[in-house]
């Protein structure tokens, strides 16, 4: 057994995980904020990818002004979202909503291939390419920093909802809708927050994956991965997906070191059923209880 | 003006066809079917046959979900079940009359284990362990390289009736369109019995149809095999179809089409299923219709745009009936109908 | 009433009435005398890069030749449809316009297609296809007999690159690492490289499958880095991953070498590599249309294609589609000049008597398609400034 090379797949892979743990923070406050998946989750990154394409590298702007724009540009699309799309369906059953945010996925997707086309663009080296070196073992720059900023995201986001009162405000909100009217929150106010929060990491995570890979209208397709994640902690909770990011980054960079790059989207899916069968609502997730 | 529904029998309350006229339709359209290959032209004939496989894919899924509520995100990954399968057996020297049932059988039995995590993980969760389902089925449609020819894909002779190759569209419909007919008829079949009532029951509410005495294990297992099977055939179809099976054909995006079939034409219902497939099946082919349009009056390069208004398209569809009728194209018939039963009345 | 039968009765009737008000008009016979040429060309999805630039320049080719009176004096009519690289998208489209307009060729867009229309493109016994697919199962004039490929397999590309890498080895023979895709266009030629490099005495050390497409190569970087390969061929991408699997090679502080076959050695991934793309060596069939040395076709192509805003150069793409069109143009032009009927036998025979062909620059030397391929092609070497070529045309087998 060759520890160290055990090591460096580890360590490249648990901070691999730090963007699919963002991803997966995005998938669960929307969760948590309206009971719902979202499956289009892999477009708002897409999307959010291109906008910063467009101001950065199209329009030359600063990355700083360019990223600022971008964030407005989802927040705009995820409140949009929330009001013409969520709010109608309401109170529907599970598999409609599912459903409207797939067809919604389908619709960002066609929408930027008519716009940007379906060729792949290259957006410039946001993150220090710069390898670091830990004894033996040497990690791309690029994953730490993107796990880096992950963390420091997610960190913000749960400093935000714990001590903040609009971040109180969303999860009371979410937590228990006819209460905190009486109490005088805005839920729906709060709702279209969440989605702009959610909008707004997805975005931030496709301009991270874009980066680091390559821009095509096809960058969505990382969010299907990202589903194992969120199943495997538990769709409402927070801290089940940034463990289980790391869990899944893990994994899939063992897969490929000892399987090979082919098995390397489904081992998480295969782990995911695993657990389910012991755990059906994920490692964290609350226990849904049903009452007649 | 219908006046009222008059039964005098449970026999005639539960049948398909009550009245002569509606017989006297059914006779007409089977003629209609059986002429249709005959009249229409070969592009035509190629779409009814496609039609039929997504109609008895469609009524598959229906029944899993629209009838029972278990929320399947992998049925295209059964249909490739059976497209391999049939794909094995041509090898195998087994004819397509033992080799489609069997394909629906290998599907059914996978299904089944698919759906033994039903009775403890429920909802959304088990939305996405049938989705892990999918590309697991996937992944072993490209690595089990002996049995599928991997990412090569898999050759399908066609079908012969003791010698008879039942290739080209026109012979193939011949098998598809009466296939799709009993199948259909057997899936409305279905929910006249006691087996389909209890799935109605399960999908309204699982817990009080276990306290009434309805095994949820059994036949949430038994809706999964029952849509499995469907899928199964209706791939082994496709295979005898398109003489060939690939991984990228089976994959997510097969699933969600066959959800917005359901979707659109409305859940828990066979009308919905034959409507919903229909019109999904022929939208992508008006949509190309009218970017010839485009392109005849001069707008040169729309048929680039083809695949993004394709998807928009299907998007919006999605969302907007949905929103604005989510019994889907069903609903939309049954209240026509109304109005022109109850006609000159307005309720 | 039940629902049931008014169902059927709607659903018989659309159909019905679609075949009546549809099925009359859009029955469309070429005009007499029209030679139409089929293609779904996968101009979205996947391989959109590729499928954009194999549309423009078989569509380009046809307006071109009209120009020029057409073939033995027969207008051509070019009609093609997006296949967003899905087969069960390209054989619709296939049975359509095979339907419409009965094309004497048609273009695909995969492997996938090839093999699945074989079947109807045998019983019909009326066209040609070809496709962008150069996998070797598709070379055979008895297994594939109406199919044909502009260039030489893709077994045979990695060959060539095998034989360079070899001949210019000095006494410790070169290590090789593969690394492909996932998919039927990647996997196709990875056998026989594999025992190509066998023969040769260059070891293997390391094979790496991604998915295609955009990915992320950290975890792989990491074998590549323990099995330190002297040569690394990619195969089975037109563009992602390479770039970043050369940068991060570089990076590691690898002196590796990077190889490519045709799709990969477009321009523009070239250019996306950037300064670390130098000495990235590739297989190519065609001349690039920016080569010093001027050739007849090649600045044909380039005056041609430079009608297009903001295209000061043509993808290789581009090249094929032009190349499909010549190869069209022989078939078809002596298939009429022999005073045959335009059928699948008759054209294969024009096919096969393709012999010392010039094709005016775009291969170097003149070419045989007896084989239903076309086995020419030479290396290329990107320098810091540009992609150079690294060796004379070779001819395969």
């Amino acid at each position: 057994m060759d520890w160290l090379l055990l090591a460096e797949f580890s360590i490249v892979g648990l901070l691999s995980g730090g963007v699919l743990a963002l991803i997966a923070l995005g998938f669960v406050l929307v969760y948590k904020g309206t009971r719902v998946i979202n499956f289009a989750m892999g477009e708002f990154m897409m999307v959010g990818a291109y906008l910063f394409w467009t101001t950065h590298v199209f329009m030359q702007l600063p990355w700083w002004v360019a990223l600022a724009l971008t964030l407005v540009g989802i927040a705009l699309l995820g409140a949009v979202v929330e009001r013409f799309v969520l709010r109608p369906l309401a109170g529907q059953p599970v598999i409609s909503i599912v459903m409207a945010t797939i067809g919604l996925g389908a619709v960002l997707h066609g929408v930027a291939e008519a716009i940007w086309g379906g060729a792949n663009l290259s957006l410039p080296q946001l993150l220090p390419r710069q390898p670091f070196m830990l004894g033996e073992i040497l990690v791309p720059g690029q994953v730490l920093w993107s796990f880096v900023l992950a963390v420091a995201l997610i960190a913000g986001f749960t400093a935000y909802f714990h001590y903040s009162k609009g971040g109180v405000s969303m999860r009371a909100a979410a937590s228990d809708p006819v209460t905190a009217y009486a109490m005088g929150i805005d839920v729906r106010k709060m709702q279209r927050l969440t989605w702009i929060f959610a909008g707004v990491t997805g975005a931030v995570a496709g301009v991270i994956v874009a980066s680091m890979t390559s821009l095509s209208p096809t960058l969505g397709t990382v969010a299907l991965g990202v589903l194992a994640v969120i199943i495997l902690g538990g769709l409402d909770s927070i801290a089940g997906a940034i463990i289980a990011g790391l869990i899944v980054g893990w994994l899939e960079s063992i897969t490929v070191a000892f399987v090979g790059g082919q098995a390397r989207d489904l081992v998480p899916y295969l782990v995911v059923l695993v657990i389910l069968m012991v755990r059906p609502y994920g490692l964290f997730g609350t226990r849904d209880i049903e009452r007649l | 003006m219908r006046i009222g529904d008059f039964h005098a029998s449970y026999r005639h309350d539960e049948a398909l066809f009550d009245t002569r006229v509606q017989r006297a339709w059914f006779a007409v359209l089977v003629v209609a079917l059986l002429a249709f290959p005959f009249v229409g032209g070969a592009y035509f004939v190629y779409l009814a046959c496609l039609l039929g496989i997504h109609l008895i894919s469609a009524a598959g899924l229906n029944i899993m979900t629209g009838y029972t509520g278990l929320i399947s995100l992998g049925h295209a990954a059964f249909m490739g079940v059976g497209c391999y399968t049939v794909a094995v057996a041509e090898r195998a020297g087994i004819p397509f009359y033992v080799a489609l049932p069997l394909a629906g059988c290998v599907s059914a039995a996978i299904g089944l284990v698919v759906g033994v995590p039903s009775l403890r993980i429920k909802g959304l969760y088990f939305a996405v362990a049938t989705l892990a389902a999918q590309f697991v089925l996937g992944f072993v449609f490209r690595e089990w390289e002996s049995v599928t020819g991997g990412v090569r894909g898999a050759n399908v002779p066609a079908a012969s009736l003791f010698g008879f190759e039942l290739a080209g569209d026109q012979r193939i419909y011949f098998l598809i369109v009466p296939l799709a007919v009993v199948m259909l008829l057997g899936a409305r079949n279905l929910f006249r019995t006691r087996v389909g009532r209890a799935f109605i029951a399960i999908r309204d509410r699982d817990i009080s149809a276990e306290v009434l005495g309805i095994s949820l294990f059994h036949y949430k297992l038994l809706a999964f095999g029952i849509g499995s099977f469907y899928a199964g055939v209706a791939g082994g179809l496709w295979g005898y179809f398109f003489r060939v099976a690939t991984p990228e054909l089976f994959g997510f995006p097969l699933s969600v089409f066959y959800l917005a079939a359901i979707i659109v034409g409305g859940l828990g219902s066979i009308l919905g299923t034959v409507l919903g497939a229909t019109f999904m099946t022929m939208v992508p082919e008006v949509l190309r219709a009218m970017v010839g349009w485009a392109q005849a009056l001069g707008l040169q390069d729309a048929s680039v745009f083809l695949a993004s208004i394709r998807q928009v398209v299907f998007g919006l569809l999605i969302v907007g009936f949905l929103i604005f009728e989510p019994h889907g194209l069903a609903e939309i018939w049954r209240r026509v109908r109304r109005f022109f039963h109850l006609w000159p009345f307005r309720t | 009433m039940s629902i049931f039968d008014r169902r059927r009765f709607i659903g018989s009737s659309l159909a019905a009435s679609a075949t009546a008000a549809l099925g009359a008009p859009l029955r469309v016979f070429a005009q007499s005398g029209e030679i139409v040429i089929g293609a779904a060309p996968p101009i979205t999805g996947v391989f959109a890069f590729a499928g954009a630039g194999l549309h423009a320049g078989l569509g380009d080719w046809v307006e071109w030749k009209n120009t020029q009176g057409g073939i033995a004096g027969r207008k051509l009519r070019y009609v093609a449809e997006d296949s967003s690289y899905k087969v069960d998208q390209s054989v619709a489209i296939f049975k359509k316009l095979v339907a419409q307009y009965r094309p004497p060729v048609f273009y695909g867009d995969s492997t996938g297609w090839a093999k699945a229309i074989a079947p109807e493109v045998s019983q019909l016994g009326s066209l040609l296809a070809t496709g962008p697919s150069f996998s070797s199962d598709l070379a055979d004039p008895v297994k594939a007999p109406y199919y044909f490929m502009p260039g030489p397999t893709y077994s045979g590309m990695i060959e060539i690159l095998l034989e360079h890498v070899s001949r210019n080895a000095s006494s410790t023979k070169p290590s090789v690492a593969f690394v492909y895709s996932d998919t039927e266009f990647g996997r196709d030629p990875i056998s026989a490289g594999k025992a190509k490099a066998a023969k040769l005495g260059l070891p293997v050390v390391l094979e790496i499958i991604t998915k295609p497409g955009a990915v992320d190569v950290s975890a792989e970087m990491i074998k590549l880095r323990r099995a330190k390969p002297d040569f690394v061929i990619f195969h089975g991408y037109v563009l992602a991953p390479i770039p970043e699997f050369i940068r991060q090679i570089r990076e590691a502080g690898l002196s590796s070498r990077g190889m490519g076959t045709i799709y990969s050695m477009d321009k523009t991934t070239i250019d996306q590599m950037g300064a670390v793309g130098a000495g990235f060596l590739g297989v190519m069939p065609y001349r690039y249309s920016f080569d010093s040395q001027k050739t007849p076709t090649m600045e044909l192509i380039r005056e041609v294609g430079s009608k297009k805003p903001g295209t000061p150069w043509q993808t290789l793409f581009y090249t094929q589609g032009w190349l499909v069109g010549m190869i069209f143009d022989q078939v078809i032009g002596r298939t009429l000049s022999a005073k045959k009927e335009l059928t699948g036998p008759n054209m294969k025979a024009a096919l096969e008597s393709i012999n010392k062909w010039d094709t005016g620059g775009i291969f170097g030397v003149p070419v045989s398609m007896k084989t239903h391929a076309i086995p020419v092609g030479r290396t290329y070497l990107v320098t810091g400034k540009s992609i150079e070529p690294a060796s004379d045309w070779i001819t395969i087998g």
